[in-house]
């Protein structure tokens, strides 16, 4: 039985950009809890951060996320196909989760 | 063998319980139902010749019967009781002589005296039991004394006790003594035949019972050749004395002054056995210690997690150990493509290479899994259709329904498993291709390639994998092994049973009690520590203080030696006693090897001085009856010994005497039967069994049954 979050009630969170004098960011919007991620600083740990914060919450119910952003900049670029990405890997990870009986939603079902 | 001189089978005199009646086939049942293989009727100044003929002619197991009387004495005014057995040869003269004493006379109020007894009977070849002491009403000393010069054979007359404490017939004890069940009741008397004494030789006639009462050597020996013995020379002292000796497959008795070579004897005996293929070794309780023998440090346990049912995790902790980040994608390499414009107009119109790449690892997944299952059943498949004996045990329908059945999944899990492979084939080739354009294009165009994933996936699936292994090692430390408990022995009737009790338990970072320690080579603190870091890393799985958390437990001291959770296994284990812990005196431990040694099943038992750290009580009550038992079971048992309770009262059927005198060493052979010891290279005189035993065994003389001690005063 599939389920719940897994397809068509599947989540889709919103992320936005933050654009700042001098740094840009991808902010993933999730319903507890917001994720930064530093588009102008190349900073591992910045976006391991966010990875973790992501992979608890995956555990909850699978989600994507949808870019809300008028401006056609080069942030806007990067943010759609690294958006476009995430949501694939996502999918992957949570299928994943779901192979090992590793997720919150099947344990309690 | 059992032997009960007087029983009776008739209700005769008032003071008679009717449940002394008895008919021939339910004696019969009875006797064949005990151990007694020789049985004197002797009912109240009564013979009944009918009824004896009719008890021998039904089906009795080998026991012997015997006629007999007992009769009421009257001599000096005082009455008394006297059993007279006859020579079952002499039943009709026997019948005849009671008649004429009864000449119809109530038995009642009959009484004879001893002077008529012997006239009567002596010459029917007749064996007189007297009541005797305790056992009422009793022939006094006076009456014995004039019954011994009455007749001319006074071996012929035994002094009947109210039971044995002295546990079998010592004919040669000086007091030739007996006793009889005295039956009152028929219904209890298969258990009242367990007390009657015990017949060491086996007599198979009236006239040798006799002979043996005589001490008759010839008897003695013909009925100890039925043993079966063995003749064997040994080389204890060295070929200048070279011992020839009788080994029987009974209880052979070394005794002698300390240092007159005993246990040299009975290591030179056990080198002689293992040259023959045998596996004995000396049992001496003083060179073992309980304690070793269970083995309570646990010195050669080498028991592992897996033997009780444990996953040992050894893969999850090297993977534990040896895993490092996943690296995620630098946001710059994004930055580094997308401010470049593209302008190259074929690569604008390859769309391949902005495809997403596809998810490799779950169809990798799913084929291990398919391929898994498929291996599973054509393993089973492989087995039912290559075992012939299965049509020994289950019907052919059955199987080949099975077999089709199984055809028609193998058939179905390989199909899916060949689509499976094509699917996770595919996905490799088109992400391969989706590279490969990427590369090119970038090679071309100068701009720098378009990174194909966040790395999220590579970094969660490692995350994912340390929280399954983590997971799984806790899972194993958590686990309980129930305690093994052995029976030890028992510790008498107010103790109880001792047992051994070993338990193990994996450590899980909690446990600090300092009765368990490794298994394996380790300090404990390391192991302890080992534990509580795993269950550290678990909680830290998706914070980026994880990799710290295992570093940290690579820096634990003993790392490079845990490699599975066998190494975090702690042993205790200690003997308990109504379920608490205890530990057993050195007495007691002496009386539990002892009792293991001989509820060992070996053909051979060589035992020296086990006597020692024990009571008496315990060897008579215990040890005895158990060397007695392997002696029925025609084991040879040879034992070294100080204790008369051993040397003695197990009648033995070969003592073995070693004596130093006068510079030289010299070695004897006898039995209590004969109540001789033999030189057995002839060059001292025969010496009185009896004697020697006393003097030289500890507890001699109660072991003989002085007087206060046969009668329970």
């Amino acid at each position: 039985m599939p389920l719940e979050k897994e397809g068509k009630y599947m989540e889709t969170s919103k992320a936005t950009l933050k654009r700042e004098q001098n740094k840009t960011s991808l902010i993933l919007h999730l319903k507890d809890k917001d994720y930064e991620i530093i588009l102008t600083d190349d900073n591992p740990n910045n976006i391991k951060g966010a990875f973790n914060g992501l992979l608890k919450e995956l555990k909850n119910g699978l989600f994507q996320f949808e870019l809300n952003d008028e401006k056609e900049d080069l942030f806007h670029n990067i943010s759609m196909e690294y958006l476009t990405q995430l949501n694939s890997e996502l999918k992957s990870v949570f299928d994943e989760l779901k192979d090992y009986n590793l997720l919150k939603i099947e344990k309690s079902a | 063998m059992k032997i009960d001189i007087h029983v009776h089978t008739k209700k005769v005199k008032s003071g008679d319980a009717p449940t002394r009646n008895i008919d021939a086939s339910r004696f019969s049942e009875i006797i064949r139902s005990t151990d007694v293989k020789i049985l004197a009727i002797t009912n109240h100044n009564h013979f009944d010749l009918n009824q004896f003929e009719e008890f021998e002619s039904s089906e009795l197991d080998g026991c012997l019967l015997w006629p007999g009387i007992e009769l009421d004495i009257l001599q000096d005014g005082k009455r008394s009781h006297l059993l007279v057995i006859v020579n079952p040869k002499n039943k009709n003269d026997f019948k005849k002589a009671v008649d004429s004493i009864l000449n119809g006379k109530n038995p009642e109020s009959f009484t004879i005296t001893l002077e008529e007894t012997v006239q009567k009977f002596d010459a029917l070849d007749c064996i007189y039991v007297a009541h005797y002491f305790v056992k009422k009403p009793s022939l006094s000393d006076e009456d014995i004394e004039l019954l011994t010069s009455l007749t001319p054979n006074p071996k012929r007359i035994l002094k009947e006790a109210t039971n044995s404490i002295s546990a079998g017939i010592y004919i040669s004890h000086g007091h030739n003594t007996v006793y009889g069940s005295d039956v009152h009741n028929w219904d209890s008397y298969i258990k009242q035949s367990k007390d009657l004494p015990e017949l060491r030789l086996p007599v198979q006639s009236f006239e040798q019972f006799c002979l043996l009462l005589e001490k008759d050597e010839a008897t003695i020996n013909t009925l100890l050749d039925r043993k079966v013995k063995e003749n064997i020379e040994l080389n204890a002292f060295g070929v200048a004395e070279l011992i020839r000796l009788d080994i029987y497959d009974d209880i052979n008795i070394l005794f002698g002054s300390k240092g007159t070579g005993k246990t040299e004897l009975l290591k030179a005996l056990s080198k002689h056995y293992n040259l023959k293929g045998h596996k004995t070794k000396v049992y001496k309780s003083s060179n073992l210690e309980l304690e070793e023998v269970f083995d309570l440090k646990g010195k050669s346990f080498d028991g592992i997690l897996q033997d009780y049912g444990i996953d040992n995790c050894e893969e999850e902790i090297q993977f534990i150990k040896e895993v490092t980040e996943e690296e995620v994608t630098s946001l710059s390499k994004y930055l580094l493509h997308f401010s470049r414009e593209e302008t190259n107009r074929i690569s604008q119109k390859l769309k391949i290479k902005d495809i997403t790449k596809l998810d490799e690892k779950q169809s990798n997944r799913k084929l291990a899994e398919l391929s898994g299952i498929l291996k599973k059943f054509q393993t089973f498949s492989d087995y039912v259709n290559e075992n012939p004996r299965l049509y020994d045990f289950i019907e052919q329908d059955l199987i080949d329904d099975l077999i089709d059945v199984l055809d028609r999944i193998l058939s179905s899990l390989i199909s899916k498993t060949e689509n499976s492979l094509i699917d996770s084939k595919t996905i490799v080739l088109v992400n391969h291709i989706v590279e490969v354009f990427q590369s090119e294009i970038s090679k071309k165009t100068g701009i720098p390639k378009k990174p194909s994933k966040t790395g999220f996936s590579e970094y969660a699936s490692n995350r994912i994998a340390i929280e399954k292994a983590v997971n799984k090692i806790i899972d194993s430390l958590n686990e309980k092994i129930d305690p093994q408990i052995e029976y030890v022995g028992n510790l008498g009737e107010e103790k109880g049973d001792l047992y051994c009790q070993t338990n193990l338990a994996v450590q899980d970072g909690v446990i600090s009690s300092t009765d368990y320690s490794p298994v394996r080579k380790h300090n404990k603190r390391p192991l302890k520590d080992f534990a509580k870091g795993i269950k550290s890393i678990s909680k830290y799985i998706y914070t980026t203080e994880l990799f710290e958390k295992i570093a940290e437990l690579n820096e634990n001291e003993s790392i490079d030696s845990i490699f599975s959770l066998d190494d975090l296994l702690l042993f205790n284990r200690h003997f308990s006693l109504n379920g608490n812990n205890y530990e057993p005196s050195t007495g007691e431990s002496s009386m539990i090897l002892l009792h293991r040694e001989l509820s060992e099943n070996k053909d051979i038992y060589l035992i020296d001085e086990p006597e020692k750290s024990l009571g008496n009580d315990y060897i008579n009550d215990v040890i005895v009856p158990l060397l007695k038992e392997k002696a029925l079971l025609g084991k040879k048992v040879i034992i070294a010994t100080h204790d008369a309770n051993i040397a003695v009262r197990t009648l033995p059927y070969n003592s073995i005497y070693r004596l130093h005198e006068t510079g030289r060493y010299l070695t004897f052979a006898g039995n209590p039967f004969s109540n001789k010891l033999k030189c057995i290279n002839g060059e001292y005189e025969d010496l009185d069994w009896k004697e020697i035993s006393m003097k030289t065994l500890e507890g001699g003389r109660n072991a003989f049954g002085e007087r206060g001690k046969i009668y329970g005063n």
